[in-house]
């Protein structure tokens, strides 16, 4: 896995927000997104060591690109577990999702320092990745693990949890060309390379500027 | 935040409709005199004109000039709205609308002129729009044909209409015709290719009424005919077209009263079905806050209109057989 | 907020939320707790929410309870992943076994409405020879349905739903029109459509359970793709915009926020009616008759909850078989990248549909059957599925999110078969109210996984033809809950009987997806309601000649002693 340059963004220009006092987002939606832009930069879930370790497990699963506001990916983390949102089931094993995260982040710390003599957030990207890795495939031993099992922990809370947030940010939403929030108003032009006047235009669908001017003008 | 690509949509599809009311309006007014002061008996009453006015086959001829306008002008703003709906992915979708535009122009200089005699540039404008209409139909075939599923349902509902290019057909033959019609010598029989004039626009239109219903009756089914008021469409024109039918092949001398009488009753469904169309709009999710949407999305408000043209066109018809009762 | 449905039970004071007006309200009528009713009601989903409205409409007095909240969609519905997760039940569930289920999304939902409220509206009929599989496919159980009664009952819920299909319909024997015209195929859908003909099978519309055009005050569908998030545009003919409304009308009571924790049970062996927990204290509502329509979970948990001195194993449970035949449903996917713009966000997530191998027994080495239609994956969803199911993340995931836009992906509804070692149990956990938790067990059978491994084939030579490229397959995933007290015509190996009446406690009933002795390659809401229908008409008919009091049982002994 490598981070590639800063590549040329594949919806220039583009962003979701434009489109929020229009016909595309009502006024509930409205108040959703807003609260979300709105997330707490301080934890009040998580204590503040712990959230630092939130942050750089977050930066490697979703390693964002310079030269924009960052998606608060473990503020949104945090927030989710300060309400006590559930996902509605876990493995046997699993505590619920506030232990959970705990309990792993503590396993995480214990695998770090075991390996590198150092917590997770203090060693370079690499060796984080090569944790991350090692959780994914179920190579982790620590005690500090309980019963809970590291690839579930990986797959059903840490990453899941990490993707869902990011993914839940406009940012995220303007970035991969989705036309985001749809009601009142819906789409018309459902059919291969069809794009109605309120969805981003891809780069390289026409000429560098028109893409850019239309997707600057989403609305 | 500005909305230019919406509005550039919204532009094109309102322009349509304004186009499209006025349109009528000025056909409307431009046939007012003629329309309304011709009729045996009472025309009589009514202060003289110049004989050209009053000379029956051109009034007829400015009847069916308007009739073909109100066809183009329907044509005109529902190409506009439906190939904007296509992003005019192909710069052939801009054919339509310059041919309905120019068709337009050309009815309402045609219902203004009073002259007897056939103009060149009518002539050329009404033949190009007919052609047009049938290039277009072979298209929006080859269109429906080429997408996956082929000749289904599906595409017939939703892909490109194939009924509809027909209707810029049928406007620029019913130009072509009064032209026919307005350049007869005076104490001849008006004819089409040698047919009397009367009856063989009467057989047309009558097919025309047909067709127009079937796609109507098409695009209601696809509406699971939710509103009872979605019927009329599929039921009084094949009447009327059958009404036609049965003038078409009458002997001379006959009334008709009945087919004219019915032919208004189109006419008024045509431009009533504009109202029941915004009505469909505003049913829909959003209602008219919704527009961007739900203009291409609800039932089209510029279609119904093409059933008043094929009317307007029915009744001069009529009229040019009464006035030249071999016609 | 002043109004939250969440926090504050709407459906009381004479009156209930009118779904098709923000802000508004119908009358309801509302009986006391301790007026005993003819039919307490629990869940207000595919089966209770339909069988509310019938049994009211035939002039019984219905209470329908539901833990969930009382949504107007057209208010409380955001185009938004995250804050519609809400419609889900969400409350604690342990899953185990070797291939556990993922919960909480796809296969549950707490609202009134229950989980129609978000579900995909994909609406199909079963195929004939399902109900009696073993006798005529050689697996799984017999039903004690007759399809022809049950193509009836389709015929009703489609009609009452305006399910939007097909002019015709290529599989199985004749089905009158749909109601409704299908909706436009999105590009997701012309892949599958494009696959399926360079393989040489059949597809077609999905029918769908959304409105191709205006119903009463319900809109058409705008094309929004947001339908497993709830619809706001209430296109979607849910339980909670269909059967509801018209249940109030008929004069049932719906009580949403009210969680039923036990149905009590007389000495005599009668359900006397359902202790449930609403504005923070507990209740008793006295009932003639119980129905239970929680789903496949909360179904047997309730009924294992409710032991007591004469049925300590639970409720209707003689036969050792509530919670037990617990059938997933296979939901395995094969994604790829197209060279065109597809933007599967747009429109209902599964316009097109092949039952092929519903229909096709020749060329398989399993038995059951699957269809598969396009899917539309939002960003939270897609992004999760990108990283659990193909193990992406870093870079790579950021990266291949990029292709958002051209992904294409077809996924199958697998039937899975009925093994009774995957089940429901309870915990020894609480949840909120004291209760304990359900415990869901489940493991793939080999049958299950040659089915599975069939498809993911299939569609890859599908996806293959239809010019995809860059090709991978989703292997673990679930969906549809069924089986957990299942419906047959012996008392010791099933919980209901045909009307889906137990056969311990006569005047207690079971009327979801718990009931399927099988669960078919097809979405199971159309026959939930189906069946719930059937359900209500012969509830009628047994009144109407007295029998509504007389033990299933005593009518089955009397049968087999002919």
């Amino acid at each position: 896995m490598h981070d590639r340059g800063r590549p040329e963004p594949r919806y220039p220009g583009y962003d979701v927000l434009t489109k929020r006092q229009g016909p595309s987002w009502n006024e509930q939606t409205r108040r959703v997104v807003s609260q979300r832009l709105a997330v707490p930069a301080e934890p009040r879930f998580f204590t503040p060591d712990e959230f630092r370790t939130v942050a750089s497990v977050a930066a490697r699963i979703v390693p964002q690109p310079d030269g924009r506001p960052p998606v608060p990916v473990a503020a949104l983390i945090d927030e989710k577990l300060f309400r006590g949102a559930s996902d509605g089931y876990r493995p046997e094993g699993m505590p619920r999702e506030r232990e959970a995260w705990r309990q792993g982040l503590q396993a995480l710390d214990a695998e770090a320092k075991a390996a590198y003599g150092a917590a997770f957030h203090a060693i370079g990207a690499a060796r984080q990745d090569g944790l991350l890795a090692r959780m994914q495939s179920g190579d982790m031993t620590s005690p500090a693990w309980g019963r809970m099992s590291p690839q579930d922990f990986f797959k059903r809370r840490m990453a899941r949890d990490v993707v869902l947030a990011y993914y839940a940010h406009p940012t995220a939403w303007s970035e991969i060309g989705w036309g985001g929030p749809a009601s009142p108003r819906g789409y018309v032009r459902l059919d291969f390379d069809e794009r109605d006047p309120w969805e981003a235009a891809e780069a390289g669908s026409g000429d560098a500027v028109e893409v850019r001017r239309i997707n600057r003008h989403v609305g | 935040m500005t909305e230019f690509d919406t509005d550039r949509g919204s532009l094109n599809a309102g322009l349509a409709i304004a186009g499209l009311l006025a349109g009528s309006v000025l056909l409307l007014a431009a046939g007012r005199a003629p329309a309304n002061g011709h009729r045996n008996g009472r025309a009589a009453a009514l202060p003289p004109r110049r004989s050209s006015r009053k000379r029956p086959t051109v009034v007829a001829a400015r009847r069916l000039n308007r009739a073909a306008g109100v066809l183009a002008a329907s044509v005109l703003a529902d190409s506009s709205v439906e190939h904007y709906r296509g992003s005019f992915k192909n710069k052939a979708m801009y054919t339509p609308l310059i041919v309905s535009a120019s068709t337009l122009a050309t009815s309402l200089h045609g219902t203004a002129d009073a002259r007897p005699a056939a103009h060149w540039f009518r002539d050329a404008t009404y033949l190009t729009a007919a052609v047009s209409g049938l290039i277009g139909t072979g298209f929006h075939i080859y269109n429906v044909g080429k997408k996956v599923g082929g000749f289904s349902w599906q595409n017939f509902f939703y892909g490109a209409p194939i009924g509809a290019p027909m209707a810029i057909l049928l406007s620029g033959l019913l130009g072509f015709c009064s032209e026919r019609v307005r350049e007869s010598r005076k104490g001849t029989r008006p004819e089409i290719f040698q047919l009397p004039a009367g009856r063989t626009m009467a057989a047309v239109i009558g097919a025309g009424l047909l067709g127009t219903s079937g796609e109507a009756g098409l695009l209601h089914f696809r509406g699971a005919f939710h509103n009872p008021f979605m019927l009329l469409p599929v039921t009084l024109p094949p009447l009327g077209a059958a009404l036609l039918g049965r003038a078409a092949l009458a002997g001379p001398g006959q009334q008709h009263r009945a087919t004219r009488w019915w032919m208004r009753v189109l006419a008024a469904m045509g431009f009533a079905g504009v109202g029941l169309h915004a009505y469909g709009v505003s049913r829909n999710m959003g209602g008219w806050r919704n527009w961007s949407q739900n203009i291409l999305n609800g039932p089209p408000l510029p279609a119904p209109p093409s059933f008043a043209g094929l009317a307007l066109a029915g009744l001069a018809a009529l009229e040019l057989m009464e006035d030249h009762p071999d016609a | 907020m002043s109004d939250n449905p969440q926090h504050t039970p709407r459906a009381r004071r004479g009156r209930a939320p009118d779904v098709f007006r923000p802000g508004g309200w119908v009358p309801m009528r509302e009986y006391g707790e301790d007026e005993t009713v003819d039919f307490a009601i629990v869940g207000t989903g595919a089966g209770g929410g339909t069988l509310a409205c019938k049994l009211a409409e035939y002039g019984f007095s219905v209470v329908a309870f539901d833990a969930g909240p009382y949504f107007r969609p057209l208010e409380d519905f955001a185009s938004d992943e995250s804050e519609q997760t809400k419609l889900y039940w969400t409350d604690d569930r342990i899953v185990d076994g070797a291939n556990p289920l993922q919960l909480g999304s796809n296969n549950s939902g707490k609202a009134v409405g229950g989980s129609t409220v978000h579900f995909a509206m994909v609406s199909l009929r079963f195929r004939p020879e399902w109900f009696k599989s073993r006798s005529l496919l050689g697996y799984g159980a017999d039903w004690p349905l007759d399809w022809r009664e049950m193509w009836n009952y389709y015929r009703e819920v489609e009609q009452a739903l305006k399910i939007a299909g097909p002019v015709n319909y290529p599989w199985g024997p004749p089905r009158p029109r749909y109601p409704y015209r299908a909706h436009p195929l999105n590009a997701a859908a012309r892949v599958l459509a494009k696959g399926c003909e360079a393989l040489g099978i059949g597809w077609t519309e999905t029918p769908l359970a959304t409105l191709s055009a205006p119903r009463g005050l319900a809109h058409p569908c705008v094309y929004r793709g947001f339908c497993v998030a709830g619809c706001s545009t209430n296109a979607k003919q849910s339980a909670l915009v269909t059967w509801i409304p018209r249940a109030l009308a008929a004069g049932a009571e719906i009580r949403d926020l009210a969680m039923v924790g036990r149905v009590e049970v007389d000495a005599a062996g009668r359900a006397t009616g359902v202790h449930f927990h609403r504005d923070g204290t507990w209740h008793f509502q006295r009932a003639r008759h119980v129905v239970v329509a929680g789903y496949a979970i909360e179904t047997p948990r309730l009924l294992l909850n409710s032991t007591n001195g004469q049925f300590p194993d639970g409720l209707a449970n003689s036969s050792g078989l509530v919670g037990e035949n617990l059938m997933a449903q296979s939901n395995q996917a094969v994604w790829g990248l197209m060279d065109q713009e597809i933007r599967s966000y747009k429109g209902p997530p599964s316009l097109a549909i092949t039952e092929h191998w519903n229909y096709e027994d020749k060329g398989k080495d399993f038995f059951g059957g699957y269809s598969y239609m396009s899917q539309g994956p939002l960003p939270q969803l897609w992004a999760n599925t990108q990283m659990a199911a193909r193990g992406l993340w870093g870079a790579r995931l950021m990266s291949d999110m990029q292709n958002y836009n051209h992904v294409a992906g077809l996924k199958i509804v697998g039937e899975m078969l009925p093994q009774e070692n995957n089940r429901v149990t309870l915990a020894d956990e609480v949840d909120q109210f004291g209760l304990r938790i359900p415990r869901v067990t489940y493991s793939w059978c080999d049958n299950d996984k040659r089915l599975i491994a069939h498809a993911l084939k299939f569609m890859t030579q599908a996806l293959e033809e239809a010019d995809a490229r860059d090709i991978w397959t989703q292997e673990d995933d679930t969906c549809h809950l069924n089986g957990t007290a299942r419906m047959g015509s012996d008392p010791a190996r099933s919980v209901v009987n045909a009307d889906c009446r137990s056969w311990d406690i006569p005047n207690l009933w079971i009327c979801d997806g718990s009931v399927f002795p099988t669960v078919g390659g097809a979405n199971p809401s159309l026959t939930i309601q189906a069946i719930a229908c059937r359900t209500a008409d012969r509830i009628r008919d047994l009144a109407g000649r007295g029998e509504l009091d007389q033990p299933a049982r005593r009518r089955y002994a009397a049968q087999t002693a002919q």
